[in-house]
């Protein structure tokens, strides 16, 4: 099969997953902070209002589409894609299954294997803020601009340790090798000792809290702040591209748990994900998908437990706690690599 | 590797880029269409509005921003450091250490000046 | 994989001058910044400190030879005499600083630690033999001094000054680097020994060069590229005006020698043609337009472009002996143009928001108060003008006589004519200092710090004896 045609087919297989992934998990959370305050959560459309994220995709799309007086149009519209498609399009490098080889066809499970996988990553990861920074200075709003400064500066600051503990991990790649690498699919095949995966774990609830940020999620969530930016960056969208913004965040949240999955938890890997036959794949994903769920389930326990933060806390945070915490865990991890590994 | 390896990805992003755009383009078939004036004016939690969104912004942004272009360079510079440290070794060691340890003065130096403080 | 091996030996004044820099920086966050009183210039002293340590390892490191660095630095003998001139430069506009930067600001740390990084970046620029190094070295050279152009924070000239400086040196800094990249492009190679050696013609190396020229003539301040120079000059502090007229013109200098020498493709009479008349219009330029200043220190900046004119005599001459004037000239410079600017930040006022410019009648009758001051700032407007048996006749008298030598004649008599201009808006300097009556508000408390005297002495003594022993030291840089 050519590689283009393989592609397209991938490609949307990947979109129609994460979209998917997006309708189920709106309701994941609705089901779970209902449960948490001790409600029933969305319990009418369908059983156990399963349908429920059918029906707000159906009522978004058939909203009346506003376009207020006062914004920048062409901005105020391609904005919402703009922060969709790097949601969707930073996927593409992570593999979510072994191969399949069926007779001398092998069937890889992720989109690209590039040899800069991680550098991916962080790239399409900051592509991600034009589509909020522009949403928001096109709305010609008070709020809107606030929120979208906020969320800015918010995402570029914890950039810094997400690069940072990113790069610490590609340091670790070299453990056991001639050289490091940049592949997610490379750092899944490559074994570690024990006493590596201890050490990363060190790193996971740093890198845990980077994500939260960098995809605007509750404790960090402070471009939305409802009460006091009244939605922030979103504050003059509505229907279908107030929808988008909201796709993107959730996906973001749900790559987010999938590179966590990935680089600290083994991926796919996982008792009877045996590369080559024909269960493989299937338990493979399996594993994958559980410990993306058991990871978005934390994201949702921590918005219900933990208040927003103050503005001025949160970047002072990311600065002077987390910034030096990730170098001084980066250089530890360079000494045990040159002097250990 | 080469470049073959990216089209994937150009595949993916000539995929997403048109259902986004559809997305957007739906409503404006499928919805109602009843504009009023209420409707297109900024919302300003029910106030009428005053003053439009084009103006200047606290300058401690623009202090975010410049700091991390300064950091977020360093970081890239650590990335192919960081794949070649086993050729490296102690070299690579030492000449990342200058390198950081520069950055960190400047580090040091924005901090104790006060530039990660928000009023 | 073979690990690079790096020789830091042969860039150790330029460590001494970073480290220095970095370490002024951070000194007053750790020591607390209630520092007592005597302790108040201690940066200063640090900078100066690394200045002289700079200067000691330059001339105590013997002869220099070969490339460092996997072939981005070389230390020769011009790296190390352009280390001494941009050295002693700013030694002495540090002497000026020390006395005038209480006037205007109170961050004494952020001053020295930019003017140590601009030091920095002469010092590279002047070692730098390949076009990435270049550049680098030149935006630390600028980055540094256009915040110290607007080192007046409360005066409009200043920010005036900066953003001006910074609009128009970002923009050449363009012209430098696309010219840096037809270079690559017409020999793939960044090295300038590399480029001389593929011989590359063509229309690649013509453009490359020419955009070179545009991008190190803002720098130099040549006209037509000199629009942001009286500004800058003007608005800025008037210690970093009088180091960085000498310092970069310096550092600029040798990188368009070593520049022009790697495009030996390009036809010797194109390009030394191209740069004849860019120096004919500067010098007519800035002479001109000095003759009509009210200011003194924008005065002097047109006086420092027409300088920059003259100096291109020397590069346009093309030989050993035209190369060896141009660094006599800029020692010479150094010290006559340094004084000046002395004397002229001696002449200003501490206003009520900030330091009010010396007007251009500002030394009137200044014999009468202060006779030794007025000697000096006669010998330094005379030397300024040519007039033997001060420096700049010396300078001069080299710079043309090379410029003679290779068939230039017609730049020499050019040159000549303008210095016989110049002499005027010199001389009427002169006239006022010993003639005229003070005017009511002029050098009424005319302070003199013991720095400042000490600076202006040294450029005195340093004018009086390049002349005077000019013709050793002339064969002593030609060796």
């Amino acid at each position: 099969m050519s590689i283009v045609l393989l592609s397209i087919l991938k490609s949307l297989a990947l979109i129609i997953l994460l979209l998917t992934g997006f309708a189920y998990l709106t309701y994941y959370e609705r089901k779970l902070l209902a449960r948490f305050h001790v409600r029933r959560g969305p319990n009418r459309a369908g059983p156990f209002g399963l349908l429920q994220p059918i029906a707000d995709a159906v009522k978004a799309i058939f909203k009346e589409e506003i376009v207020p007086g006062h914004v920048d149009k062409l901005i105020y519209i391609v904005a919402p894609a703009l922060s969709l498609i790097p949601a969707l399009v930073i996927f593409a490098v992570i593999p979510i299954a072994p191969d399949l080889r069926l007779g001398g066809f092998t069937l890889q499970f992720h989109v690209a294997d590039i040899n800069v996988g991680l550098l991916y990553l962080a790239a399409i990861a900051s592509v991600a803020t034009y589509g909020i920074i522009l949403g928001g200075w096109s709305s010609n709003n008070n709020y809107a601009l606030l929120g979208s400064l906020r969320t800015a500066a918010q995402m570029i600051s914890y950039e810094l340790p997400f690069g940072l503990l990113l790069a610490a991990i590609i340091l670790t790649t070299n453990i056991g090798r001639e050289a490091g690498t940049l592949s997610l699919i490379e750092i899944l095949n490559q074994p570690r000792p024990w006493w590596l995966w201890l050490w990363l774990w060190l790193a996971f609830p740093m890198f845990f809290i980077t994500m939260l940020a960098e995809s605007n999620r509750s404790p960090f969530d402070l471009p939305e702040t409802e009460n006091e930016l009244i939605a922030g960056f979103q504050v003059e969208y509505g229907g279908i591209k107030f929808a988008l913004f909201f796709m993107a965040e959730y996906i973001s949240m749900i790559t987010g748990s999938a590179i966590m999955a990935t680089l600290f938890f083994g991926g796919w890997r996982g008792p009877f994900a045996d590369p080559g036959t024909w269960y493989g794949p299937i338990v493979g994903f399996g594993w994958f998908f559980l410990k993306v769920v058991a990871l978005l389930f934390v994201y949702i326990w921590v918005r219900a437990s933990v208040p927003r933060i103050r503005y001025d806390q949160l970047l002072q945070f990311c600065w002077k706690v987390l910034t030096p915490l990730s170098i001084g865990y980066l250089v530890l991890t360079a000494l045990i690599v040159v002097f250990v590994g | 590797m080469t470049s073959a390896d990216y089209l994937p990805i150009l595949i993916l992003i000539l995929i997403a880029a048109p259902f986004a755009g559809i997305a957007i383009l739906l409503p404006s078939v499928l919805g109602p269409k009843n504009p009023n004036r209420m409707k297109q004016e900024a919302i300003e939690s029910g106030m009428i509005p005053f003053a439009d969104a084009r103006r200047r912004f606290p300058v401690q942004y623009y202090m975010v921003a410049v700091l991390f272009i300064i950091f977020d360079i360093e970081v890239i510079f650590l990335f192919p450091w960081a794949v070649s440290l086993n050729q490296l070794k102690i070299f690579g060691l030492i000449e990342m250490g200058v390198f950081l340890g520069i950055l960190l003065i400047g580090y040091l130096y924005v901090w104790k000046k006060g530039a990660f403080e928000w009023e | 994989m073979s690990l690079p091996t790096l020789d830091f030996s042969l860039i150790l004044p330029e460590l001494v001058v970073l480290i220095t820099a970095l370490l002024v920086l951070i000194a007053d966050l750790l020591w607390p910044r209630a520092a007592s009183r005597g302790r108040e210039q201690a940066p200063a002293v640090l900078a100066l400190a690394g200045l002289i340590l700079a200067g000691l390892l330059t001339l105590l490191a013997g002869e220099w030879s070969g490339a460092t660095l996997q072939g981005m630095l070389v230390a020769d003998a011009l790296a190390r005499y352009l280390n001494l001139v941009v050295l002693l430069a700013a030694a002495l506009g540090l002497l000026l600083s020390w006395s005038y930067l209480p006037h205007f600001s109170t961050q004494r740390s952020e001053y020295y630690a930019l003017y140590l990084l601009a030091v920095a970046g002469m010092l590279f620029l002047g070692k730098s033999i390949e076009l990435i190094t270049l550049f680098v070295s030149l935006e630390i050279l600028s980055i540094a001094l256009y915040v110290l152009t607007g080192f007046h924070r409360g005066q409009l000239a200043g920010g005036e000054a900066a953003l001006k400086y910074f609009l128009l040196g970002a923009f050449s800094s363009g012209f430098l680097l696309y010219g840096a990249a037809l270079f690559y492009a017409a020999t793939g190679a960044t090295r300038l020994a590399d480029i001389a050696a593929q011989n590359a013609g063509g229309f690649y190396m013509l453009a490359g060069l020419a955009l070179f020229l545009v991008g190190l003539g803002f720098k130099l301040a040549v006209a037509p590229f000199h629009m942001w120079a009286p500004d800058a000059y003007q608005g800025a502090p008037t210690p970093v005006t009088a180091f960085m007229s000498v310092g970069t013109k310096a550092a600029a200098l040798v990188a368009l020698f070593r520049v022009v020498q790697a495009a030996g493709s390009v036809p010797v009479g194109v390009w030394a043609t191209a740069l004849a008349f860019l120096s004919l219009l500067t010098m007519t330029l800035g002479n001109l337009a000095a003759l009509r200043q009210s200011s003194l220190k924008r005065m002097l900046a047109y006086s420092s472009i027409a300088h920059a004119g003259y100096l291109l005599v020397g590069v346009v001459a093309g030989t050993a002996a035209g190369f060896d004037a141009v660094l006599f000239y800029l020692f010479a410079y150094a010290f006559m143009n340094i004084g000046a600017f002395a004397i002229a930040s001696l002449l200003e006022r501490p206003g009520f928001y900030a330091v009010q410019d010396a007007g251009i009648h500002a030394a009137d009758g200044l014999f009468g108060r202060r006779p030794w001051l007025a000697v000096a700032m006669a010998m330094f407007m005379l030397s300024l003008a040519g007039i033997p048996p001060l420096a700049g006749f010396f300078g001069k008298l080299y710079l043309f006589a090379a410029a003679v030598e290779s068939g230039w004649a017609w730049l020499a008599v050019a040159g000549v004519l303008n210095s016989v201009i110049s002499a005027y808006y010199y001389l009427r300097v002169v006239v006022g200092m010993f003639m005229a009556e003070p005017s009511a508000s002029a050098h009424l408390r005319l302070p003199l710090p013991a720095s400042a005297t000490l600076a202006v002495a040294l450029t005195a003594l340093g004018t009086l004896l390049f002349g005077l022993l000019a013709t050793p030291w002339f064969q002593g840089i030609s060796r």
